[in-house]
């Protein structure tokens, strides 16, 4: 499904030179849920930036089902990200001016979709993180766990193949922490969703399909 | 998107509170400059219904020591003779004070058929003072000498008056009164409009009378039309011979066309000091604005990154950046537009209503305008905004 190869990314300044990605290739098939752990600043989140298309690596290939994304200009980009790839993040990334629903439609309105269909697909992906009764709400008025099923069900809004999730328990207490990693185990387990997901905590990573190991820019494990 | 983006706004509604008054302010500036510099130009534009051009004026204090009207008006016949005998004089008339681009002002106000009709400029004339400002006869004539005896008193008015008083409908042979309705004249001819306060201004209902042998007594200005040879050295002999005819008289002899400027300048100097006053007021709005929306684009980082992050191209951000502005401005203009259409319905400045919905029309142009140009740049930067680093701020 996501086909890594030697992906180098440098990090310039005019006095210094990081290497913050040195040399990964990794292979992720269809329907995995992987893991990838590893110290502050080993360059997770870089290498998930990278498979996400957000950052570009100074060397290597990357491949997305049977397309090489390498050298993809902006347009394209954006459009393999809507349609291919749904993002969570840690600290949500929601629009605190938007209602619920309103939040979750966002992906689609980058796409072709008609008003009524965007909300009724926006309904149904609240309804699969067991936020029906939330959709007129504003994520102000969320606790931290609904806000990250908020940010789940944007994600899964267009039905993407691939969901890549930066630390979504990361600021939130265990139990909450376990209901979120329940849904995210549900659309592997039930839609088949390739999952790939950075964390910090081994009792989360221990319930992926697969843990990769990263220090200092390194596969490790 | 439309829906999403007015969405956005009008839930920040308490946040663009600020930028949203300021866009009003200038809309209202900005009309309210437009509607003066429309009314300025839709004025120019007419005609001036004469030639000022080889017109002089002479004025002169009238302290002839008789009383005897007889021998007032064979002395001021006497001196119109003379003026007239010079070769570089081609017509004379006596005429009151208030000539155009004089600042004089005559008015009265009149009576037709039971409507009256307010503030009608009222010029006191001779029967050459058509030839010296080379005014064009629309209907009927100008006055002439058989006009010394009449029954009802002839009267020439202008078209502008015509049109409000008749209409289409000639208007040559109809009696009009005084606001009291004492005195009955009648119309004898009607005249094009003369612009007679500067090319800026509005033509002004107008009405001549013809100057009687008893109204000598108390005029002090004379008109004449020049030739082309008439230069400083006529001035000074006709200045001379003044000066001999008017004993301890003040004499002041003035060129319309200098007279003409010096109105024009005096009439666009206001509407110059609030253009730059408002240019000052915009070039504020227009940083206030571009501050404002540079702020929102530091402000929303990672909702720029995450909008790149599910779809959104450098460009789409830049376009939805630029497109909110413009919303945001078209929330304060529809405003703007309800205050500004109470001017004409209200009559608040006395100005034609087309004046002011031109005004209106200039004043949304130019705030789109402003708003688009402000909100490029940082539209621009936002594009650039790299999604992975905008992500990891907070």
């Amino acid at each position: 499904m996501i086909h890594l190869k030697n992906i180098e990314k440098v990090y310039r300044t005019s006095t210094v030179e990081t290497l913050a990605i040195n040399g990964i290739s990794l292979d992720i098939a269809k329907g995995e849920f992987l893991s990838i752990m590893g110290p502050s600043g080993c360059g997770k989140s870089t290498l998930l930036n990278i498979i996400g298309l957000l950052d570009e690596p100074s060397k290597g290939s990357i491949r997305i089902g049977d397309q090489d994304i390498t050298g993809f200009k902006d347009q394209r980009l954006a459009k393999f990200r809507n349609e291919k790839l749904g993002f969570i993040f840690q600290s949500y990334h929601l629009i605190n001016d938007l209602q619920v629903l309103d939040n979750v439609e966002l992906p689609l309105l980058y796409r072709n979709v008609s008003d009524k269909e965007r909300r009724q697909l926006a309904a149904e992906a609240l309804e699969k993180v067991g936020l029906s009764n939330r959709m007129k709400h504003f994520p102000t008025q969320l606790s931290g766990g609904q806000r990250q099923r908020v940010a789940i069900a944007r994600a899964i809004v267009g039905r993407p193949e691939i969901i890549l999730a930066d630390e979504p328990t990361g600021n939130l207490d265990s139990a909450m922490g376990n209901e979120i990693m329940d849904i995210l185990i549900n659309l592997n387990k039930n839609d088949g969703t390739t999952i790939v997901m950075v964390t910090h905590d081994e009792h989360m990573a221990g319930k992926t399909h697969r843990l990769v190991r990263l220090f200092d820019g390194s596969q490790v494990q | 998107m439309f829906k999403h983006l007015f969405k956005l706004i009008w839930n920040k509604k308490s946040q663009n509170f600020l930028l949203l008054i300021e866009i009003l302010v200038s809309f209202m500036v900005v009309f309210l400059l437009s509607s003066s510099v429309v009314y300025y130009m839709i004025n120019y534009q007419k005609p001036m219904g004469m030639d000022y051009k080889p017109v002089w004026m002479i004025q002169y204090n009238n302290e002839l020591p008789t009383k005897n009207t007889d021998s007032i008006v064979m002395f001021y016949d006497a001196v119109k003779q003379h003026i007239a005998s010079f070769p570089e004089v081609a017509e004379v008339s006596f005429s009151g004070n208030n000539i155009p681009f004089s600042s004089s002002f005559s008015s009265t106000d009149i009576s037709n058929k039971g409507v009256k009709y307010e503030r009608i400029s009222n010029f006191r004339v001779e029967d050459d003072f058509i030839k010296v400002w080379s005014m064009n006869l629309k209907e009927g004539r100008w006055f002439n000498a058989g006009d010394r005896i009449y029954k009802d008193r002839p009267i020439v008015i202008n078209e502008s008056l015509k049109k409000k008083m008749f209409g289409d409908a000639p208007a040559t042979g109809q009696l009009i009164s005084n606001k009291e309705e004492e005195s009955k004249w009648r119309v004898i001819g009607v005249v094009e409009d003369v612009k007679d306060e500067s090319d800026f201004s509005p033509v002004m209902d107008g009405m001549y009378l013809r100057i009687d042998t008893g109204t000598f007594k108390w005029l002090s200005t004379i008109t004449l039309k020049v030739n082309s040879n008439a230069d400083a050295a006529f001035e000074s002999r006709l200045s001379k011979y003044l000066s001999n005819t008017f004993k301890n008289s003040s004499i002041e002899i003035a060129h319309l066309e200098d007279m003409r400027k010096e109105k024009n300048r005096s009439k666009a100097m206001p509407v110059v000091i609030f253009m730059i006053v408002a240019g000052f007021l915009i070039i504020n709005v227009a940083l206030g604005i571009f501050g404002v929306l540079w702020y929102n684009i530091n402000k929303r980082k990672s909702e720029i990154g995450l909008r790149r992050a599910i779809g959104a191209t450098g460009n789409t951000v830049s376009i939805q950046l630029v497109s909110e502005s413009l919303l945001l401005a078209t929330l304060s203009l529809i405003l703007g537009v309800f205050f500004a259409v109470q001017f004409p319905l209200l009559h608040v400045f006395d100005m034609p209503s087309n004046v002011y919905f031109i005004a209106i029309g200039i004043a949304i142009i130019f705030i789109y305008l402003l708003v688009f140009i402000c909100s490029l740049y940082p539209g621009k930067q936002a594009a650039g905004i790299h999604p992975a680093i905008a992500l990891h701020e907070e």
